[in-house]
């Protein structure tokens, strides 16, 4: 939903002309990246896919529709490569580990520990996980934000729509 | 009159106090989760889908029908109030409701958006009760060819109405029908792409995915890029009603707006989105003085509040009689209807008619409580959107997480939400939009099937394809529509629209 600006390079000094040098090659980073992804996908695609028998039109085999399929996202991999070597386009926004990392740890432990401590506490764990994906985290105020959540959801998926969950540990 | 007995059976259904009860906790919940900034429809659905899933099947659809008006609803408030369009569809209602409500006309937007809906609601409503079943008899001489031939329609409208370049959303249609495919193969037992995990044998699950890429992805995304602080703009209750001229101006653009998007969104790959864009050119090009477009013309919120809201409803048509959805947010609901136990297609008609008119009537009662509840409750609206953002993801993601785990206990569903969460974050890096591969995750099966079954059909020869009059016609449009996206002229019309945003 965000139109990216295009990259501006600047061409001045020796410094930035060895930059140049480089970035000639690949004009539209997020392009090139995108066909990599799809060349990966189709190649993988076509590799696993090839012990599933193809069999022909007329008695199509479980490898048939997947095979067409991954042919063509390889191919449109492959177009989507050779257009970002030629056409300039936008660049790869960097890459900010920090949001990413905590949020998926927030999921992975909430997923882990709930089978063995319980919804309330693995909830409040994963509140407390999620609010450091920010900076400038005010413990007192997430630790009491993620005490009420935690109670509040739980009460209405466990009490409000019945859902099977263990609430405390050693259940 | 048939049409009035068949409505009279789905308000009976829908009118049960309970029914009444989930559709308003639907309308509230979805305007709640909508009205967040940069929250659309596809991510509230997503995120609230877990919570339908205990109730029967009458009541988890019309919850989920309420919960789809209201997040467009709330997308519209949001719009209007703060220039932060959540979705596509309300892109256009930022363009011209955000100026109106710059010259202090916030309370008339909104009350014309809402009545304009509503209105649009009305007919939809009425539309899909009159040619619901004509059209499902017509969908009964549907044969596998002409089946797939529209879903191939309905794909390349997908890959038109994306955004940014064709050929990444071409890709995308096509990883989503192969991540469509992974599981067992119906046809020979097979297990296919499932790398030995025994939790993909039943394919990949529908709930983890569909967080994964919309609901947490979309966290990231505003935790990387905080969105800049705008300024919200205030409204009364009092300054709530449109004055005469622009209810004079505005009647009119709703009457064309709920038609033009009544029929659009029966269209494959119509919906909302195209309804809302297609309405906004309309308006301009028939106005009298198309400068005042930009600058808070009515007719701009009216006419495009009006066509999306129809063709949100609409847009139910193809999902109920042919059992295919014709947007992403369709293959959404068509998810959640699978997991329910129901295969949507012209046989719920006659063999749950209840359910089917059930729906139609709670999508009414949907718009009704809208108008009736939310646009006095504007000013609560208003409020959240005051929340600090620091407080709502973690609880947004402990909902998607209890979400998962109250669905299955399997840890592999957490893992799986972690992987299309990682996924979709690649996808964001690098410019691809995920929401056509929904489409074409839901559709892989039915497309495989159908083209199985044709070419059974013919022995081998494809030319089946073009000699039955039905798929046919569907090719030709699809070609046509190929060619609209090759012809540079279409193309540079398309770049603009999507420019506006």
């Amino acid at each position: 939903m965000t139109v990216w600006p295009a990259p501006k390079r600047s061409q001045t000094g020796s410094h930035s002309q060895v930059f140049r040098e480089e970035t000639m090659v690949i004009k539209s980073p997020q392009d090139f990246g995108a066909g990599i992804l799809f060349i990966l996908f189709g190649a993988i695609g076509l590799y696993v896919g090839s012990d599933l028998t193809f069999g022909s039109a007329r008695n199509m085999g479980p490898g048939y529709f997947p095979m067409i399929i991954c042919g063509l996202i390889a191919l449109i991999g492959l177009i989507v490569t050779a257009k970002s070597l030629a056409i300039e386009g936008p660049a790869i926004e960097r890459i900010r580990f920090r949001p990413i990392i905590f949020i998926l740890l927030a999921i992975a432990a909430f997923g882990m520990l709930i089978a063995e401590i319980g919804a309330v506490i693995s909830s409040i764990l994963l509140i407390m996980f999620a609010a450091y994906a920010r900076r400038d985290v005010n413990l007192v105020e997430t630790v009491i934000f993620a005490v009420t959540t935690a109670a509040f959801v739980v009460i209405i998926f466990v009490y409000g729509l019945g859902q099977p969950m263990p609430v405390w540990w050693g259940r | 009159m048939e049409v009035f007995a068949h409505l009279a059976t789905g308000f009976m259904a829908a009118g049960s106090l309970e029914n009444l009860m989930f559709c308003l906790i639907g309308t509230v919940l979805g305007t709640l989760i909508g009205v967040l900034p940069g929250i659309g429809p596809i991510p509230a659905l997503a995120i609230l889908l877990p919570i339908t899933f205990g109730l029967d099947p009458l009541s988890s659809l019309i919850m989920l029908a309420g919960i789809y008006y209201g997040a467009q609803y709330g997308g519209s408030t949001t719009s209007i109030l703060v220039n932060m369009p959540g979705e596509a569809s309300s892109v256009v209602t930022c363009i011209e409701g955000h100026q109106m409500a710059r010259k202090g006309r916030a309370g008339a937007a909104l009350a014309i958006a809402a009545l304009g809906s509503f209105f649009a609601g009305t007919i939809g409503t009425v539309f899909i009760a009159a040619f619901g079943p004509p059209l499902a008899s017509i969908a009964q001489q549907f044969n596998s060819p002409d089946y797939f031939a529209l879903m191939l329609l309905g794909l390349v409208m997908a890959i038109v109405l994306a955004h940014g370049s064709v050929l990444k959303a071409v890709a995308m249609v096509l990883i989503g029908l192969l991540l469509g495919l992974v599981g067992t193969d119906t046809n020979t037992g097979l297990t296919r792409y499932t790398f030995g995990l025994s939790g993909l044998w039943e394919g990949i699950d529908f709930l983890p995915l569909v967080l994964g890429l919309f609901g947490i992805v979309e966290i990231i995304r505003n935790l990387e890029n905080p969105p800049p602080p705008r300024e919200t703009i205030s409204t009364r209750m009092r300054d709530l009603w449109p004055n005469r001229q622009e209810l004079r101006d505005s009647i009119p653009a709703a009457l064309r707006g709920t038609g033009l998007g009544s029929i659009l969104g029966i269209l494959p790959g119509g919906g909302a989105v195209l309804a809302s864009f297609a309405s906004y050119t309309l308006e301009k090009k028939i106005s009298k003085n198309p400068r005042k477009f930009g600058h808070g013309a009515v007719e701009g919120v009216a006419g495009p509040e009006s066509a999306n809201n129809a063709a949100a409803q609409t847009s139910f048509i193809p999902l109920l009689t042919l059992g295919i959805p014709s947007n992403p947010i369709m293959a959404i609901m068509m998810g959640a209807m699978i997991i329910q136990g129901i295969q949507p297609g012209a046989a719920v008609m006659t063999t749950r008619p209840d359910l089917f008119w059930g729906m139609v009537a709670s999508m009414w009662i949907g718009n009704l409580m809208l108008v009736v509840i939310n646009l006095p409750m504007i000013g609560i609206w208003v409020k959240l959107l005051s929340v600090p953002y620091r407080l709502l993801y973690p609880a947004i993601l402990l909902f998607c997480a209890i979400g998962v785990y109250s669905t299955s206990t399997e840890p592999f569903m957490m893992v799986l939400m972690i992987v299309f969460t990682v996924f979709g974050y690649v996808l964001f890096k690098l410019g691809c939009e995920p929401a056509p591969m929904v489409l074409g995750f839901i559709l892989g099966p039915l497309m495989e099937e159908n083209l199985r079954r044709s070419l059974v059909i013919s022995r081998g020869d494809p030319s089946i394809f073009i000699n039955r009059p039905i798929s046919a016609t569907l090719l030709v449009a699809t070609v046509l529509m190929l060619c609209l996206i090759i012809f540079p002229q279409f193309r540079k019309t398309r770049e603009e629209a999507f420019q506006e945003e």
